[in-house]
């Protein structure tokens, strides 16, 4: 990372919801969320999540907005493509856009 | 076909398991179909989310799948299927349609470090809760507020929020250092979460 990235994330902390405790939680909860914190941090910020409920409540909503997005974009490829590259597939003649 | 002979292995093939040059055509197509069919709904996804228009995410998911039938003896079996496929995508949309954009990439120019989402709908105060907000917002709200991101940002987000790929497959799927990863991370979820968040303030859930 960067000088100017590490910036942009320190500088993007939230305002402390009561202690030292949160403020760690806070900073850390998207990589959290994101299941990139080693084990012993994981296990910190995991224990101060079922100790405070401020923080869980955050947790929660980013979680929710979260899946939010995932339903949102969830989308079917269209019939007609599919059954033109199975077709292409199964005759061994799968071409690109440019009939590559 | 080219004669996929003395085709250059790469250096993290794992040991043991077959090797796809070993393979017939007949059974390579099998695999193939078997293996690689399966993900065409979310690589119809993404390729929507990368050109925003259904006929050039079409295009783009068919030259894509070509492409990964043409280098699928590149493919270790065992490694990350999913991630191979996104690598593929992402590489033919930039040659496909990155070279068509005279525009540098763009950035996102909002001030976001002190916006939080979360935040807003408390100084709200009561009149709404989390739950009622992120519940208001139809699958086209948020395809649209995630379509307004810059290219970067918007693919980052959806790999990870949609896809679930961690930092480092988004690093290799974009060839991009982590770091960037999680900067475009952090500021496209921002982003995002300020346009929906205009949203609700249109339709009153929000203070003004």
């Amino acid at each position: 990372m960067n000088e100017d990235e590490s910036a942009a994330i320190a500088g993007a902390r939230q305002e402390p919801a009561c202690g030292p405790d949160c403020q760690e939680a806070l900073d850390e909860l998207e990589r959290f969320l994101d299941g990139e914190l080693p084990d012993v941090a994981r296990a910190r910020i995991q224990q101060h999540l079922s100790d405070c409920y401020p923080c869980t409540d955050r947790a929660t909503f980013e979680e929710q907005l979260r899946a939010i997005v995932r339903r949102g974009c969830a989308d079917s490829a269209p019939t007609e493509l599919v059954d033109r590259i199975r077709t292409g597939l199964r005759a061994g003649d799968l071409r690109g856009t440019d009939g590559s | 076909m080219m004669s996929e002979v003395g085709s250059p292995r790469g250096p993290t093939a794992p040991t043991g398991g077959p090797v796809r040059q070993e393979l017939s055509d007949a059974e390579r197509s099998r695999r193939f179909e078997a293996e690689v069919l399966p993900h065409l709904d979310r690589l119809y996804g993404a390729a929507m989310r990368y050109t925003r228009d259904p006929h050039d995410a079409a295009d783009l998911v068919q030259e894509s799948i070509a492409k990964a039938y043409r280098s699928f003896h590149q493919y270790r079996p065992g490694t990350n299927l999913k991630a191979w496929l996104y690598r593929v995508l992402h590489t033919t949309y930039l040659s496909m349609y990155r070279k068509q954009q005279r525009r540098p990439q763009e950035d996102l120019q909002d001030q976001l470090d002190d916006f939080s989402f979360y935040d807003e709908i408390a100084r709200a105060g009561g009149r709404s809760a989390e739950r009622e907000v992120l519940d208001s917002f139809t699958d086209d709200e948020v395809k649209q507020a995630l379509a307004d991101l810059p290219e970067s940002f918007r693919v980052a987000v959806y790999l990870a929020d949609v896809e679930g790929f961690a930092y480092k497959e988004i690093a290799e799927i974009m060839d991009t250092p982590v770091g960037t990863v999680m900067s475009r991370l952090h500021r496209g979820r921002k982003a995002l979460q300020k346009a929906l968040a205009g949203y609700a303030r249109e339709r009153g859930l929000l203070e003004d």
